[in-house]
């Protein structure tokens, strides 16, 4: 390891060591990537110190002005929106109404609205915040273990990330350079396996334990039917963003745009006709929520921009690529390393960030461990082309990123569900995210054997 | 002051978030005239796409973009980890916190100031969108006061101001 690269490892500690001390991220970034910068143009001198500034002369703008990413704001605003015109709502009755009668049927409903809502909504904290506020009055209500409740609804809430469209998924496919739309039709049947999987862990525990939940939901005949009718546009709103998406009818920012138009249109209209929609207070604290949420975002990816500049200066994801590349480990061992370390990094780092951050140097590994650019799926170690290997390894690592969320000892969701139920322990929270946890493993096993899981939908559709 | 700068910030974010409707809107008159130019085609009624569509979003979405900043710093949105600094004593705490607001403030004017220069030089370049022509340079002012807003409610924090709601 030369001097560049032992610069950029001390730019890396450096990073990490301004996290632990809680500078926001964006700005740790921000400060590293100009600060790491100026001590190489110290030693090296192709890197000039005077010039490299000049660039932010238009790097933040160019950087907020890009077509790929107006998606963010507008993703956002969409389940902002929803959850303001009681979208959130009516999808959860709606579930219920479905499937309420069976025991554990609350719940089930609980992972279905969940995922139903991660289609409007890119983010898995927000969609755990918004369910949760929605579905664990009513899973008290009917005495469900408090265990079971608060799990299935921080469990749940990593949906978000997954479902398409998701802001995770976007700035993948920004960073690896990937196709959005393809990114997106791939995340669908891991999504769907997830939903299976997570009800079918419902089903189980509470046949072995029917006490976890003692009550079937009762509804009259009137109230199911109205629960019905009013899932209904709910579902075509949802149902037809992730359908244009899939069949290419969008591209992401038309889909987001369409979306939000659509629900603006429904909830307004719903408070036209006397019913409760969408007022003009509830449009303002969407807004705002969007301007924190999406402020948040960008700053992050601004500072990313910076810190990948010095990183690549440094020349420390080649150094590594190169380093896995020679270790002589066998390259799943590497891979499973690499979503090790994501879920660890996941523990106490915002999934966003991580993906911005650790994204850059792993993405090269893998490409140098495939067999480089150019591999074919013949002569590739992972068996697919480096189109597919972006594909594959963007959900897989998203999907690790989603077990951070749930895992201690910080746990976003799992946290943001328990301030939504102050009487119930952590420690019970956590208790009940385990059994979703070890699905989660099964789930990365399983696309990690079976890729064509993954790829299959992009492909056939492309 | 306090509270004029915490309206300001509010009244800027909800600008653009204005913009953000705005963007909304075309998009859904974009995808309305696709959808009738692709059922109409076969009866030989063309109806045009909005030109310069994209040029518009991604004009639209830098100001409502960078807007942003200011009420995400005011609300404390950006993120950071809080895990390991609770183990701390309050008094460190605070003085980290305020080390870090104090290098928001210094980042924010530094990023406003390099925009200031760069707004010259793009409209000494006659720097111009591709398809709808328009001049790149006043997107920029947006910009501009928006890191103006953000260093200053930094600055705000670090003398103890805190976010509203």
């Amino acid at each position: 390891m030369g001097e560049m690269e032992l610069i950029g490892v001390g730019g890396l500690a450096v990073l990490f060591l301004l996290l632990i001390l809680r500078m926001p991220v964006g700005l740790a970034m921000l400060v590293v990537g100009i600060g790491g910068t100026f001590v190489l143009s110290q030693f090296a001198s192709y890197v000039r110190f005077g010039p490299y500034m000049k660039q932010f002369k238009s790097l933040l703008w160019g950087n907020m002005a890009n077509y790929d990413l107006s998606v963010v704001p507008l993703f956002v605003f969409m389940g902002f929106l929803a959850s303001q015109a009681n979208l959130s709502r009516d999808l959860f009755r709606g579930m219920s109404a479905v499937m309420g009668r069976f025991r554990g049927g609350v719940a089930m409903s609980a992972i279905g609205a969940c995922a139903g809502f991660g289609a409007v909504c890119g983010s898995s904290l927000a969609t755990a915040s918004t369910m949760g506020r929605v579905a664990l009055p009513e899973l008290q209500k009917m005495n469900y273990s408090p265990r079971l409740a608060t799990g299935t609804l921080a469990a749940g809430g990593t949906l978000g990330i997954l479902i398409p469209p998701s802001v995770a998924l976007v700035i993948y496919a920004v960073i690896v350079e990937a196709s959005i739309i393809e990114m997106f039709r791939a995340a669908i049947i891991p999504g769907l396996i997830a939903v299976i999987f997570f009800i079918s862990v419902i089903a189980i525990l509470v046949r072995i334990n029917p006490s976890l939940a003692p009550t079937t939901q009762t509804m009259t005949r009137e109230e199911r039917k109205d629960a019905l009718l009013r899932l209904i546009p709910v579902l075509v709103i949802f149902g037809s963003i992730i359908l244009g998406l899939g069949i290419g009818l969008f591209t992401p920012t038309p889909a987001a745009g369409v979306g939000v138009f659509a629900i603006m249109v429904y909830g307004f209209g719903l408070r036209f006709f006397g019913q409760e929609g969408l007022t003009f207070p509830g449009l303002k604290t969407a807004l705002l929520e969007t301007a924190k949420t999406s402020g948040m975002i960008y700053f992050i990816l601004f500072g990313a921009e910076v810190l990948k500049g010095f990183f690549t200066r440094a020349n420390l994801p080649s150094t590594m690529a190169e380093w896995a590349g020679t270790s002589g480990l066998d390259p799943f061992v590497v891979l499973a390393i690499m979503l090790i370390i994501f879920v660890i990094l996941g523990c106490f780092m915002d999934s966003l960030a991580m993906i911005l951050v650790v994204v850059p140097f792993f993405w090269p590994v893998m490409v140098d461990l495939n067999g480089g650019d150019y591999a074919t799926a013949a002569s590739s170690v992972f068996g697919m082309d480096t189109e597919d290997l972006k594909i594959w390894f963007g959900i897989l690592a998203l999907i690790v990123v989603e077990l951070g969320l749930i895992t201690p000892p910080v746990g976003l969701n799992v946290f943001i569900i328990n301030a939504l139920a102050k009487d119930i322990p952590m420690s019970e929270t956590f208790r009940g995210v385990v059994p979703f946890f070890l699905v989660e493993v099964v789930r990365v096993a399983v696309i990690m054997a079976f890729p064509a899981l993954v790829l299959f939908l992009p492909t056939m559709l492309s | 002051m306090n509270s004029l700068l915490q309206r300001l910030v509010t009244l800027w974010a909800l600008l653009g978030g204005a913009l953000v409707v705005v963007i909304v809107l075309v998009t859904a008159v974009n995808v309305g005239a696709f959808t009738l130019d692709f059922s109409l085609k076969p009866f030989g009624i063309y109806v045009p796409a909005l030109p310069g569509y994209e040029d518009f979003v991604r004009l639209a979405i830098s100001a409502a973009g960078l807007s942003f900043f200011p009420y995400c710093q005011m609300k404390r949105g950006h993120v950071a980890v809080d895990l390991f600094v609770q183990a701390l004593p309050s008094w460190l705490r605070t003085v980290l916190d305020h080390l870090w607001l104090a290098l928001t403030a210094v980042l924010a004017a530094f990023l406003g100031y390099w925009m200031f220069i760069g707004m010259l030089e793009t409209q000494s370049d006659g720097t111009m969108t591709a398809v709808l022509g328009w001049h790149e340079w006043p997107w920029y002012i947006p910009g501009i006061i928006s890191m103006g807003l953000w260093a200053l409610t930094a600055l705000w924090q670090v003398f103890g101001g805190e976010s509203h709601g």
